[in-house]
């Protein structure tokens, strides 16, 4: 109760400051320099100086955070990396010739390769499956708002949640767990979905995919609809089957949206985090690379040399796909 | 709507502590049991309106618990001191001392990470005169401050706190009712335990309930299980030179007491659930199992707190009991071992009042008003065990006393990143499957890699 009501407090205090600062900042520049009842080229001067600040005012806060939130901890991260533990003394290169020894860099490495390769691809294609389908139906909307949902619940809620799903009872009891339940109904043996390596992996991946499902299925189904309907109104007239007018004639349409889609989670996927850490803590195999770099920096007394080596390689991995990102959404909008 | 709503949300906020702040529970003087004079020599420290933040692993009842505890501090001091407990103290609090947002006290349930940022120069070394007071009171005081005593940053040792509240380990819980239907005696020796094992198998029984789950902490209580196997079955300096790491974690006497263990939990007709169950199901579930009916198992090892997950309707005393982790008989040198742990109470941010209050900490006092609302050990020799809430907590405090060998939790001494993971790690996989052998390089592997850093 405490908790929600200072939270509350903050977000108003938050709200309000934000507005004051860009209400108030407009209105003094336009106080310093009035474009109004004023000699012509004074109000041309004005004008022209009041354009050129207006941006910035409006960009500075988050110039500032991003050069605060952003650009100083990877700085930062880059330097301690070559410290030790304490972030005190210079190492060298040791931080970095441990971690490529390191069997638990290798196994996290190699899950987040599988995360990597599983998760967008269901999501992206399970969204795509599902917009086109859901155009097509009366309770498409509905269908939608459902399978929108889970965007909305937290990665750690959404792990809650799946915990009940894959919760498991030994043989003879009541399984509260959902998965568990229906092995049992059709005469199977209760599994422990959770402890099982390298499947376990995947039992993960799926709670991703739920969530993100929603998001790939909102952004497709928007772009599906942005196709022009002659296109397939003469696939029509030349005798196209369904199947063939969504793989040749709707796909390519869209193919930009899919790869920003696509690209989008690859990158959450990378720094996927909360939903390890909340279900296994990367035991029974299940380590990546965010819930390493988090137990290294901060577990056990923490760990700052090792902790930011970690959170390079996640960085390095990231980066050309956000700038293959960027570029390509910014040819989507030049095309509009 | 919107005003009097942000009115009524500012209110609650600016209100919530102050309001139970102030409510003592055993008014002061009138019980005689208590050690009332301790209370009355606080009030010549001066604390008015100084803001003492303190931190600590406590939420829930505990976290009630302990507010009590403070009330008193509060009134005597007139100081203002805002407890705020966590889940997962280990984590947040290295991020609040490196990110320069310490607490002013902080609570540490492992002297291992409080050693760790010793090192790192965030706790403030505590006063000869606190050393002093530890030695004298406590119970085996040499321990406890030998406990308490880390590298500072410049490599010098300093003692850097005091102990407040214990816990036994060694302890292993039953129903006493479903011994007697069953005709089941107390172990006495750990070769009696082990046939009482067989026995309850043989009788179409499950002995045992062992989880090991325990969120972001999971592996832990299967530490417990192979610290207390090794001090039964190896002297004590095996144990002391494990902690140091003198002792290989890879040592054949290590991968021993790993295997001992396992013929415990890895045995599926020994374990409620079978093996398979033990990784995943949370602690404090599994003593629930003791009291179904018919019995799901029939012993719990756990340590004393673990009462507090009892089922509410279970009074401890009546339908639950303890008895000691019984020694073999084979190793009768070896003596009665206790296995415990504690939380040390450290300075992380310092002030007068950050001071005075760990001084209230190993007061009596302090000790004696959570004793009285249970749940709380203390090595507090000037503590008047009369006052503890019920007998099995007294007969726990007089283990606790009166123990031969006692041995702090290896895995809160190891380093953080062995005893808070790679230990856990590797038990979680021993579980699993894992070669006791295997486990045990594994971790050693990661502690050579520590040394090189």
């Amino acid at each position: 109760m405490e908790q929600l009501a200072s939270a509350l407090v903050y977000m108003v205090i938050g709200v309000s400051v934000c507005a004051f600062y860009f209400y108030g900042s407009n209105f003094l520049l336009d106080k310093l320099f009035p474009t109004k009842n004023r000699a012509v080229t004074i109000v041309a001067r004005n004008l022209r100086i009041t354009t050129r600040i207006r941006p910035w005012l409006f960009l500075g806060p988050a110039i500032i955070f991003l050069t605060f939130y952003l650009f100083y901890p990877v700085v930062d991260s880059i330097i301690l990396s070559f410290y030790g533990r304490a972030g005190k003394e210079f190492v060298g290169l040791s931080n970095y010739s441990w971690l490529f020894s390191n069997d638990e860099f290798l196994e996290s490495f190699r899950n987040n390769m599988m995360w990597l390769v599983v998760v967008p691809t269901s999501a992206t294609f399970l969204g795509l499956v599902i917009a086109s389908m859901t155009d097509r139906i009366w309770w498409g909307n509905i269908a939608k708002t459902l399978i929108f949902m889970p965007m909305a619940i937290s990665f750690v809620g959404a792990s809650v949640i799946w915990k009940f799903i894959y919760d498991y009872q030994s043989a003879g009891n009541t399984q509260i767990g959902l998965l568990n339940a229906i092995v049992v109904f059709f005469g199977g043996e209760p599994q422990n979905w959770i402890s099982m390596p390298f499947w376990n992996n995947f039992f993960l991946m799926v709670i991703l995919i739920w969530i993100q499902t929603g998001f790939a299925m909102v952004i497709l189904s928007a772009a599906l609809r942005g196709i022009p309907d002659e296109t397939i109104e003469a696939a029509v007239l030349d005798g196209a089957n369904g199947i063939q007018i969504f793989f040749k004639i709707m796909v390519p349409q869209i193919w930009g949206t899919i790869a920003v889609v696509w690209t989008t989670i690859t990158i959450l996927v990378l720094k996927v985090f909360d939903i390890v850490l909340a279900m296994t803590n990367g035991q029974w195999n299940t380590q990546v690379l965010a819930n390493q770099m988090f137990t290294w920096m901060f577990r056990g007394g923490g760990d700052f040399g090792r902790g930011a080596v970690i959170a390079l390689v996640i960085m390095v991995l990231v980066t050309p796909i956000m700038i293959w990102n960027i570029r390509r959404a910014n040819q989507e909008m030049e095309g509009r | 709507m919107k005003k009097s709503l942000l009115a009524a949300a500012l209110a609650l906020s600016f209100s919530a502590h102050s309001v139970f702040a102030q409510d003592l529970i055993f008014p002061p003087g009138k019980d005689t049991r208590f050690n009332w004079s301790s209370y009355d020599a606080l009030k010549s420290e001066h604390l008015q309106g100084k803001k003492i933040t303190v931190f600590g692993p406590w939420t829930g009842d505990e976290k009630t618990r302990f507010e009590n505890v403070i009330a008193y501090f509060e009134a005597a001091t007139g100081a203002d001191v805002v407890y705020d407990g966590s889940d997962s103290f280990e984590q947040q609090i290295v991020i609040d001392t490196q990110g320069g947002s310490a607490p002013n006290v902080s609570i540490f349930p492992q002297p291992g990470l409080a050693s760790d940022l010793a090192a790192k120069g965030y706790l403030t070394p505590l006063s000869e005169k606190a050393k002093e007071g530890v030695l004298k009171d406590y119970a085996a005081g040499k321990s406890w401050v030998k406990l308490a005593t880390f590298k500072g940053p410049h490599h010098k040792d300093h003692f850097y706190g005091v102990f407040y509240r214990a816990d036994l380990k060694s302890l292993v819980w039953y129903s006493p009712d479903n011994f007697a239907d069953a005709g089941y005696q107390v172990p006495k020796t750990m070769e009696q335990l082990k046939a009482l094992t067989k026995q309850i198998v043989a009788d179409g029984g499950t002995p045992w309930c062992i989880g090991l789950g325990s969120g972001a902490a999971t592996g832990w209580p299967a530490t417990d299980w192979v610290e207390d196997l090794l001090l039964r079955m190896q002297p004590p300096s095996v144990y002391d030179g494990w902690v140091t790491n003198k002792v290989k974690f890879n040592d054949p006497r290590i991968v021993d007491a790993i295997k001992e263990f396992g013929w415990f939990a890895r045995n599926n007709k020994f374990v409620y659930g079978g093996t398979s169950a033990v990784g995943t199901t949370d602690f404090r579930d599994s003593p629930k199992g003791l009291f179904t009916s018919p019995p799901q198992c029939y012993m719990v090892k756990q340590a004393s707190f673990v009462t507090a997950f009892f089922p509410k309707d279970v009074e401890v005393g009546v339908d639950a009991d303890f008895f000691y982790f019984p020694p073999f008989a084979s190793k009768k040198d070896l003596g009665r071992p206790v296995e415990g742990a504690g939380t040390l109470a450290t300075i992380t941010k310092d002030s007068k009042g950050a001071h005075d209050f760990v001084n209230f900490l190993r007061s009596p006092i302090a000790h004696e008003i959570w004793m009285a609302q249970g749940g709380f050990l203390s090595p507090d020799l000037k503590a008047n065990p009369a006052v503890y809430s019920n007998d099995i907590e007294r007969r726990e405090g007089k283990i606790l006393l009166d123990a031969t060998t006692f041995r702090f939790d290896a895995s809160d001494l190891m380093p953080g990143r062995i005893g808070a993971g790679a230990f856990w790690t590797g038990m979680v996989n021993y579980i699993n499957g894992e070669p006791a052998k295997d486990v045990a390089n594994d971790i050693q592997k990661t502690w050579d890699a520590l040394k090189k850093n």
